[in-house]
């Protein structure tokens, strides 16, 4: 897409077909883009840091299930982390297909998401039962 | 699809400036100096970071004072870099933004980590 642009640009056209350069600097409008989306994911990650200090630090304990809200805060947080670390190396690779005119990869973003998200609502569950068996 | 936008092309003091479309007099519009509002877009979505960063040192403040005002330091500082994406280009420079952001929010994690385990729950 971002190839098929520049075509219509007669400076780069020109420029590159002076001298035959695989990277090219993006259209500035994709690059703005990739940025707001490597931000969306910072905030997504600083969300589940919220989550997690929440649940570890705000809620009362489960009754019968001492160590419950640690079960739950720690992986949210541990996964803010990963989310945001994810986020960056996602962010620097579209940046890189971009410069090269490639297809951008798929994110794993969403699959860890989603996965995550089911794991912690199964575990969530089980705590939840074990506290009422109590 | 209209031409490629260069980083350049972003300019907002060029807002006023004549226009490089022929036979257009005036001052150009908003959107030939910052098309779809990209850069506008941008500007806010780094803001919303900075208020995240904000919520988070609020979180942290209730359990450890020090780490919270930190924190709450941090979320200024984002907001400061809000200023500074014009550099569009992609130069050492954003990319050491981009990255110490990034582990800026990993640094956060390791801080609510351990007062997950020192705190003081109530």
């Amino acid at each position: 897409m971002a190839t098929a642009d520049h075509s219509s640009d007669p400076g780069v056209a020109a420029e590159a077909g002076a001298a035959p350069v695989t990277e090219t600097e993006p259209d500035a409008r994709y690059t703005f883009a990739n940025e707001r989306t490597f931000l969306a994911w910072t905030r997504t990650a600083l969300a589940f840091i919220l989550a997690g200090l929440g649940i570890v630090q705000l809620l009362p304990p489960f009754p019968g299930v001492p160590w419950g809200r640690h079960l739950l805060g720690v992986p949210l947080i541990v996964l803010g982390a990963a989310i945001a670390v994810v986020g960056y190396w996602q962010w620097a690779g579209n940046q890189k297909a971009l410069r090269r005119g490639e297809p951008v990869r798929r994110s794993p973003l969403p699959l860890l998401l989603a996965a995550a998200i089911g794991g912690l609502a199964v575990v969530t569950a089980v705590v939840l039962l074990l506290s009422a068996m109590h | 699809m209209p031409p490629p936008r260069r980083a350049e092309d972003f300019d907002p003091s060029r807002a006023g400036t004549p226009g490089s479309r022929p036979g257009a007099p005036g001052p150009r519009p908003a959107e030939d100096f910052d098309p779809g509002l990209a850069r506008e877009r941008t500007r806010l979505a780094w803001t919303r970071t900075a208020i995240a960063f904000a919520a988070v040192g609020a979180a942290v403040l209730k359990s450890h004072l020090v780490a919270g005002l930190t924190v709450l330091g941090l979320a200024g500082v984002v907001w400061g870099l809000r200023q500074l994406f014009r550099d569009t280009a992609v130069t050492r420079s954003q990319t050491a933004r981009l990255l110490g952001v990034t582990l800026t929010v990993v640094a956060v994690a390791l801080v609510a980590l351990v007062l997950s385990f020192v705190g003081h729950p109530r």
